[in-house]
This record gives C-alpha cells, structure tokens and sequence, in this order.
C-alpha cells in the first residue's frame, strides 16, 4: 500500500486481508446460519416428547395466560407464541424489563403446565449463535455486524479482483497445483452463488440496522424507534400503562376474536402490561405470501377485547426493507427452495473455508525454508475452525440424546458439549502429524455425524426423525468425502514431493 | 414454488450451462478432447442463453413475480454447481446428461404449471 | 524514515520502508472503518430530513441504504492512490454532509417552531 499500484492490485490486496482476519467468525456464522435454515426441525428432533398433534390454539391461550399470571403477574409483558400444526407445544416468554432477563418456557398446551421435556435450548441456540456469537447479546450482534461488513467488502473486492468471471465460470482445475485447485475451488464457491451471497450479507446487515444505523430514528423521531415503526407499517401502535390494576379478559378470548376477524390462527401474542388497566394484547399472524417480513397485527384492550388498532400499510421503501428481512430469513421458502438456500448456505461456508486454506497454500514456503510463525498460526486456526466446529455440532445433537433427561442445567451443558468438543477438536488438530492433519480432523467429525442416526435409533427411535437422521448421515458422508479428498492429495503428492517443494499441504 | 417447478427450472438451467460450457475451448475439450469447431460456438451460445431464458420463464410462470426471481437465481447456481462437478469429475457424461435434462424438463412441464 | 535513514544502509531502509506500510495500512483500516461509518451515518441521518417522501418511508429508505454508502466510502479509502488523499475527500464529505444536516435540522427546526 506505500507505493501508488492499480486499482486492481488494491482491491486484490483488501480482499485478501479483509477475508482473513474475520474469516474463522464468518465460516462460524455461515454455518450456524445454514443450520438455522432447519431450526424448527432441529428443535423438534431435539424434543422428542413433544407429540405432533396439534392443540386448540383458544384453550392453550388462556391456559398460558394463566400460568403466566401465576408466574409473573407484574410484567412488562409477556408473549406467547400459540401452538400450531408445525410447532404444537406453547412457548411462553415474560420479562419484567426490556433490558432483560427474558425468562422462558415450554408449555403443554392441554395442561397450561411446563411441558415434560428435555431441557434444551434446540435449533434456537444455533440461530443465536449465528448472529450473537453467544456473547452478550450487544457486543455479539456488532462483532457479527463487522465481520459482515467485512464480507461485504470482501465481496466487492474480490469481483473487481477476478479477471475473468465469465471465462472461468465453469472452471475447477483440481488435477493441477494445489494452488490453482484451491483457487478454482473458491472462485466456483464464490462465483456461483454470488448473488447469494451479496443478498446475504446486505439483508444480514439490514436485519440489524436498528441497532447499527439508528441515526435516521434519531433525526426524524427523536429516537422514538416504536413510533418510527407504527408509522412504517412494521408494528401496531402500543399504548403505555395507566397504573390502575385491571382485570383481563381470558387470552382465548381475544384469540377467538382475531380467529373470527381474520379467518386464521394468529401465531403470536405478546400483552403489554399485563394486571394493568390499560393492558393491552396484540395478535401477530403468520407473513401473507410473499417474500415481505411484515406480519398482519390487532391490538385489543386485554380488559374488554376491543379493537384498538391494526398495523398500517407499509410504503416502498419500508416494503422493501421487509423483503430484504425476509429473504435473509427466507421463511417464506417451501421445502424445495429451502433446500436451495441451504446448499448455498453451505456454498458460502464452502467459500470462507477454502479462501482460508488458499491463503495458506499460497504461502507455503520453499523447500527447506522454516514455516513463520503467521502462517503455522493461520493454519492451526483453519483446522480448528473449519474442522473443529463441525465436530462441535455433531457433539451437541449427540449430548442432546446422550445426557440423563433429568439432569441440572441439561441445556447449557448440550452448550457446553458444544464448545468443549469443537475446542478439544481443535486442540487435537493442531497436533495431528502435518501430512495427516486435514484428512484425520475432517474425518473426527464425519464419524461423529455418522453416529447420530445409530444413538438417535437406540435412546429414541422414532420413525418420524428419519429425515434429520438421514440429513445427519448424508453431512457425515460429505465430511468422509472431503477428508478422503484431503488424504488423496497426500498421498498423490507423496511420490512427487521432490519435484513439488516439499509439503505442499495446507 | 413447488418441487415440480423448481426442477424444471433446475433442469433447463443445467441444459443451457452446459452448453454454454461447451461452447468454451477449455471444457469442450475435457468433454470431446477437441476444441469447439467454430461453426458450433454461436448455436451453442444460443441454445445455452435460451435454456437459461426458458428456465426464468418457468419459474415466473409457476411462482409469479415474487418468488420467481428468487427462484430461479437459486436455480441457477444448483445447476451451475451441477455443471461444475460433472466437467471436473465426470466431463464425459455431460453430453448425456443435458441432453437427458431435456426431455425430463418436458415431462415436468405439465406438472409444474399445475398449481 | 527520514532522508538519512534510508541513505544509512539498505537494511533500515527496508526496515523503515515496512514500518511506513504498516503504519500506511493501519490508517487505512482506521479511516475505513471509523470514516466509513460516520459519513453512513451521517447519511443515513441526512436522508429523512431531504427526501421527499412520508416521514417513515424516509426513514426506511435511509436505514437500508447505509450499508451501500458504507461501503463504497470502504471501499474508496482502500483504493486512494495515498492516505492524505483518502483523509482528505472522506473528511470533505463529512464536512458537506455535517453542513447539511445542520441546515436542515435548522430549516427543520425553524418549520416546526
């Protein structure tokens, strides 16, 4: 960068230290991502006591609401999300400030009590992980915001950098160098779901603009954010407590009143205040089809069940910020297209892992020349991140069977099982013989996914799990494939290492 | 959006990638082991520009302008990446198997546009 | 780094050389990263004020457009022939934009009074 260079060579030179240095966050949140595409699944293989008949959305309400009320009848709110065909059980959640604790559980719809289940955080802890790093919840969301803006620029260098895109489109080079097939490897990853990828991490960053780009709110609403939405068409308007206690309707009630209205089950409902006179329940219902974030929503006074508002309609611009939203989330995507995102989920992870691993085959020093200290550090870190953290899911569906159902704080010990493994994954990859490092970590894991399918059939066997338990024998042949791969180029490369400077392994 | 749909668009994408494959020097010989008789670059290019024209017109036809789009972008890289694999693993089948793409996107046709 | 270092022996020189694309390379990132975020920010609190549009929408329109003005100012800072010269235009852009967004927080203030 000292002396004046081409346009090029700057942007060749940002995109490959700008996707180095967050390169091990963004493979982590590309992958928990990915996964989260799955999360209701994941949470249901995760609780397999929870039967799939679905319940009575009226009766469930009053009966959350009257555990909620037995609970914490003071709260700044509580919200209840109802049961339904995909998710039958009630998730409640109440908290006596916005600044948290968020308290949260699990309910039988039919008994309005805790629901008999493991304790497990399930997909949930994966899709907070994805943009929470489970770090506190503020400092994860702005590393993981960096790390994106990161990838943005990452993105936008590398397509400047790229001389022929066209020209090398269908190109994977493996028989030649190292070099070269990790190169064509990245380009195919990171050409051929391009415009996934910039979708991605542009709508990531617009998920969180809130927080990251309040100043907008701040001019034009003296940073009154609820206000900003009610006007935009993103929620309905709130009304603030009056301080006089009050009686509340039964919670089935106001849901019969939406069902009556609307001609459907609202997914959602979150009373403001609750025990005050000015309580007030709003009703959240599923997206219309479409790719827009934006969910029909009716207030109702909680004491009498009258309509106090619905949400406005949303202009352009409000519009297509929602579209951005949903199509990060893609909730929106049926089976087939889900499907699609995933494999270009894992496309992206695919994309950060083997610009990594390039960084370090482009580096490998001459024959003889002792290995930097970078370079060993860089390459210890891509074997505990992109081997070690698969090892680390793998860990975590296997805890989730293999803990005692009863024990102390199950949940945050699947978390712990999680970490642990990937550490120790990463730990034992470091001292893996050279030659043997890539093929025996990726295999570690690829074994561990393979047994999931065998624990899940002896401590459950439920025949409506054989789709995730296939899913999870198909990511452990995947794993298997590529440490076969990593341990082909070894041994091709062995009979010819004098010919090819030396250990030209990754 | 549903799956017939989607694997047509899927399909004609993969048809008219690999065409367009073919019509590079580079991947005609990975295929044919000759380079492309330059007569055949322009119907290639033509043929592999429609597939992928006809895949965009499935997929608005059979999900609308919404989801369409998005559909079909996805599309386009599942068959791309397909295109890939084969010209770096299997290069000889790639003939067969775009030319097989064909013939399936017809029968999906029908079942596609039934929504 | 000055004229009788280098002259001093190759090896300072080159040392001096890399301490200069180092220092060069961290402004970089500072001003990317710090520059790059207040003239969005800047924007972004800009944009409602000007657009001629609801309130609302402005604000939408403003919030998801931040992230383009980010980073393209990123992308500029990297892509300067020298620092000075990406110091200089970002640090003018924020002039402009402050100068702005004063007056029309001004014109604002003085409609609504």
């Amino acid at each position: 960068m000292s002396r004046p260079r081409s346009f090029r060579q700057s942007m060749a030179w940002l995109h490959t230290w700008s996707g180095l240095v967050v390169g091990w966050v963004l493979f982590a949140i590309f992958v928990t991502g990915t996964a989260s595409y799955y999360r209701t699944e994941i949470s249901h293989w995760m609780r397999p006591e929870l039967s799939e008949t679905a319940a009575d959305p009226v009766a469930a309400a009053t009966r959350a609401g009257t555990f909620l009320q037995k609970t914490m009848p003071d709260a700044a709110a509580w919200s209840i999300r109802l049961p339904s065909a995909e998710s039958p059980a009630v998730t409640v959640y109440w908290w006596r400030s916005f600044a948290g604790p968020f308290h949260h559980a699990l309910l039988d719809p039919a008994t309005g009590e805790r629901a008999s289940v493991r304790d497990t955080h399930g997909g949930n802890f994966l899709y907070r992980f994805h943009y929470e790093l489970n770090l506190p919840p503020i400092w994860g969301r702005w590393i993981v915001s960096a790390c994106a803006m990161n990838l943005l620029i990452a993105l936008i260098s590398g397509i400047v950098t790229h001389r022929r895109i066209f020209a090398d489109f269908f190109t994977f080079r493996r028989a030649r160098s190292a070099q070269r097939g990790w190169l064509d490897a990245h380009n195919v990853m990171g050409v051929l779901a391009l415009p996934f990828h910039l979708m991605i991490v542009y709508t990531g960053l617009v998920t969180l603009s809130s927080m990251l780009m309040p100043w907008a709110v701040k001019t034009a609403y003296h940073g009154d954010i609820l206000r900003y939405y009610a006007d935009a068409g993103i929620l309905v308007a709130g009304r603030p407590p009056v301080g006089r206690p009050g009686q509340a309707l039964p919670l089935g009630e106001i849901v019969s009143r939406a069902v009556a209205v609307m001609g459907e089950t609202p997914e959602l409902m979150v009373v403001s205040h609750p025990g005050d006179a000015a309580a007030t329940a709003t009703v959240y219902f599923e997206e219309p089809p479409g790719l827009a974030h934006l969910h029909p929503q009716i207030a109702y006074d909680a004491a009498t069940g009258a309509e106090l508002g619905r949400v406005g309609e949303a202009g352009a611009a409000t519009r297509t910020g929602a579209v951005m939203v949903g199509l990060h989330e893609a909730h929106f995507a049926a089976a087939p297209l889900r499907l699609l995102f995933f494999l270009c989920g894992l496309m992206g992870a695919a994309a950060v892992a083997t610009g990594l691993v390039l960084w370090t085959v482009a580096r490998v020093p001459k024959k003889g020349a002792p290995e930097g200290l970078g370079l060993r550090f860089v390459r210890i870190l891509n074997l505990g991140t992109i081997a070690g953290l698969p090892a680390g899911l793998a860990a975590y569906f296997l805890a989730n069977r293999l803990l005692p159902a009863g024990l102390d704080a199950r949940a945050d010990r699947e978390v712990g099982a999680f970490f642990a493994v990937w550490m120790l994954a990463a730990l034992a990859s470091a001292l893996y013989p050279r030659p043997l490092a890539w093929p025996i970590a990726l295999a570690v894991p690829g074994f561990a996914f393979l047994a999931i399918p065998g624990v899940d059939a002896l401590t459950v066997g439920e025949f409506r799990f054989i789709g995730f338990d296939i899913a999870m024998a198909l990511l452990g042949l995947l794993l298997l494939l590529a440490a076969r791969l990593a341990g082909r180029r070894v041994l091709a490369r062995n009979p010819a290492q004098s010919r090819l400077h030396g250990t030209a392994e990754a | 959006m549903t799956l017939p749909a989607l694997v047509l668009s899927l399909l004609l994408a993969f048809a008219g990638f690999a065409a367009l494959a073919l019509s590079l020097d580079r991947h005609h010989r990975a295929v044919f082991r000759t380079p492309v008789p330059r007569g055949r670059i322009g119907s290639l290019r033509a043929a592999g520009w429609s597939g992928l024209g006809l895949s965009f017109a499935a997929a608005i036809a059979s999900a609308g302008w919404s989801f369409g789009p998005v559909q079909w972008i996805g599309s386009l890289t599942g068959a791309a990446l397909a295109v890939v694999a084969l010209i770096a693993y299997r290069p000889r089948s790639l003939r067969a198997a775009a030319l097989a793409a064909l013939p399936l996107a017809a029968l999906t046709l029908p079942l596609a546009l039934m929504r | 780094m000055s004229a009788g270092q280098v002259s001093a022996d190759r090896g300072s020189a080159h040392a001096s050389a890399t301490r200069a694309y180092r220092l060069s390379v961290a402004a970089r990132v500072l001003l990317a990263a710090g520059g790059g975020y207040a003239i969005a920010a800047l924007a972004s609190a800009l944009l409602p004020l000007i657009l001629p549009v609801t309130r609302a929408e402005a604000v939408s329109a403003a919030m998801i457009t931040s992230f383009a003005i980010m980073a393209a100012a990123v992308i500029w800072v990297f892509a300067a022939r020298t620092v000075g010269r990406a110091a200089l235009v970002l640090g003018l852009v924020a002039a402009l934009l402050t100068v702005a967004l004063w007056l029309a927080g001004a014109v604002q203030a003085g409609a609504s009074a």
